[in-house]
């Protein structure tokens, strides 16, 4: 049988972490980063500029940079053969509003994706209005596939378990920049006081304080509210993280654990 | 330091001075209610005991530990202790006139520290004239258990005062985090968004309380999540600790406790302990 194509384009590490979990599980691999340059992708991945019109499923991993992610939803619908899922990550934009820029949003299915979240059991689906049930039901079958589970959520900025964990961190972002305890400390806190499976800090790095800021935001924006206001602290690490990436010679892609 | 002295003989207190006597002290127990402080020392015999089942602990060494152990009606009798836990109501009056009697009758070296968990260290150190002894040593229940203690430096604490907490509570076997006097301190604050975010997504409607849970555990790698760990602590409880908070902070919006928490607590639903909570117990 011929291997399933998989197009995935999108903000680093996030390509690189879902490039290796389709490559992992047998399906062939067409990736394209958003940041040029001397990004390493693991070995079998083809580094493409136009999405190919073989294309199985579509993956847009853009979480930053929304105008970006628009065209990349644009130039990635126009390429692939109608019926193909275009799975989006939609932590820091609904569905709702992705549907905006397709021509058709049948297909267009939101997944909660962050940097290292790849790395646990589940993952979230949401659907927008105009999301067909075929498209949700291949998406669940095809992560099932890659061992994952499913939870379909209502489109809603954030979904939820990113919006609780960027929150968490967020806090402790206010805590650290109110100087309450150092950042170790903080993350020391919350691992023995609660029990909680890394500190919150230590799992905003993981992520990427950029993403964290994202989220942060499109909450801010979507709700309305000065609770999702993102820390002074959260919001300058966010920008050296920026200024990182895209200084030249710095080094661009995160490990892959 | 070999004597220390511990206020409040309730679940906190009578865990603090279990371990303290488990790490080696003299331990000098007072409660104002004699059956509070007979009820606390059964508890802790009873875990001694236990651990002696459970070979996690010596029979003879267990007699040993209780040995250590004090029961005193007096708030007089502690006034020898090097160094003072006070683990009583958590209600500003109470705590205030055990310092005022403390400051009286320690040695100017004694180490006052409070448990609290919801007030202002700064506050209670302006009850002494030298608030520079006086800490915040915050511990989680059970302390028996949990490794953590928040030591909690007030606007006027020392930081040899600081130091020897924090020794302390490594000598009883504890990770001290020094942090500075600010509502809920580390843990009680940076954990609000837990509990608050979980239940705007319930109350929006993104989510039911199971697949909540679900999500947490199997994409978070919770040992628990939101809505099981608010049943096992209590929705009373989680809904204090939140108001609390809210109110330190002045109305910050970030703490708002949720309409869900309040109607909960007012029907009676607090979790596990009732039997009804976001979940059914049988």
């Amino acid at each position: 049988m011929k291997k399933r194509r998989v197009c995935i384009v999108g903000d680093i590490p996030l390509v690189v972490e879902f490039a290796a979990l389709f490559l992992e599980k047998g399906f062939a691999v067409d990736a394209r980063t958003n940041t040029s340059g001397a990004v390493e992708l693991p070995h079998g991945i083809r580094r493409i500029v136009r999405p190919s019109q073989t294309t199985n499923i579509a993956v847009e991993l853009t979480n930053i940079d929304l105008l970006r992610k628009r065209r990349n939803l644009a130039a990635l619908e126009s390429a692939i053969r109608p019926g193909i899922p275009l799975l989006s990550s939609s932590v820091t934009m609904t569905v709702a509003e992705q549907a905006e820029f397709v021509r058709h949003p049948r297909r267009l299915l939101g997944i909660g994706a962050l940097p290292s979240l790849l790395q646990t059991d589940l993952i979230e689906l949401a659907a927008s209005a105009a999301t067909s049930i075929e498209t949700t039901e291949t998406a669940r079958q095809l992560f099932l596939e890659l061992g994952k589970e499913t939870a379909l959520v209502v489109d809603s900025a954030g979904m939820v378990f990113p919006r609780i964990l960027c929150a968490l961190a967020n806090e402790a972002c206010h805590a650290l920049g109110d100087g309450v305890a150092a950042q170790d400390e903080i993350d020391t806190a919350m691992k023995l006081g609660t029990n909680y499976p890394a500190g919150p800090l230590e799992w905003a790095d993981r992520i990427g304080y950029g993403e964290v800021f994202a989220v942060m935001s499109s909450m801010q924006k979507h709700f309305d509210e000065d609770r999702y206001r993102p820390a002074p602290l959260l919001a300058q690490r966010a920008l050296a993280a920026r200024s990182k990436s895209t200084r030249p010679g710095a080094p661009q892609a995160r490990r892959v654990e | 330091m070999k004597t220390i002295g511990v206020i409040g003989c309730g679940t906190m207190g009578s865990g603090i001075a279990q371990v303290a006597a488990l790490a080696g002290y003299d331990v000098l127990v007072f409660d104002a209610s004699t059956d509070a402080l007979g009820r606390g020392m059964e508890r802790i015999a009873a875990d001694l005991q236990r651990a002696v089942e459970k070979k996690r602990l010596d029979a003879a060494e267990a007699a040993v530990v209780r040995r250590r152990l004090h029961a005193h009606r007096s708030l007089n009798d502690l006034a020898t202790s090097s160094f003072i836990i006070e683990a009583a109501a958590e209600d500003l009056a109470v705590k205030s006139a055990i310092f005022r009697t403390l400051d009286r009758i320690c040695s100017p070296r004694t180490i006052l520290a409070t448990n609290t968990s919801s007030l202002s260290v700064t506050t209670l150190g302006s009850q002494t004239k030298d608030p520079g002894r006086l800490v915040g040593m915050h511990f989680f229940n059970p302390p028996a258990v949990m490794k953590l203690v928040e030591v909690v430096r007030g606007a006027g604490t020392t930081g040899e005062t600081i130091a020897q907490t924090a020794e302390l509570a490594r000598k009883m076997g504890k990770v001290p985090v020094v942090c500075r006097d600010t509502p809920g301190f580390i843990v009680n604050r940076v954990a609000r968004p837990f509990y608050g975010e979980a239940l705007r997504i319930l109350g929006e409607g993104i989510a039911p309380v199971e697949l909540i849970d679900r999500i947490v555990r199997l994409e978070g790698r919770f040992k628990m999540g939101p809505f099981e760990l608010m049943d096992l602590i209590g929705i009373d409880v989680n809904f204090a600790v939140t108001k609390s908070v809210y109110e330190r902070f002045l109305h910050e919006p970030r703490f708002r406790p949720h309409p869900i928490q309040k109607a909960m607590v007012e029907s009676g639903r607090l979790g596990r302990k009732s039997g009804k909570g976001f979940y059914t117990y049988e």
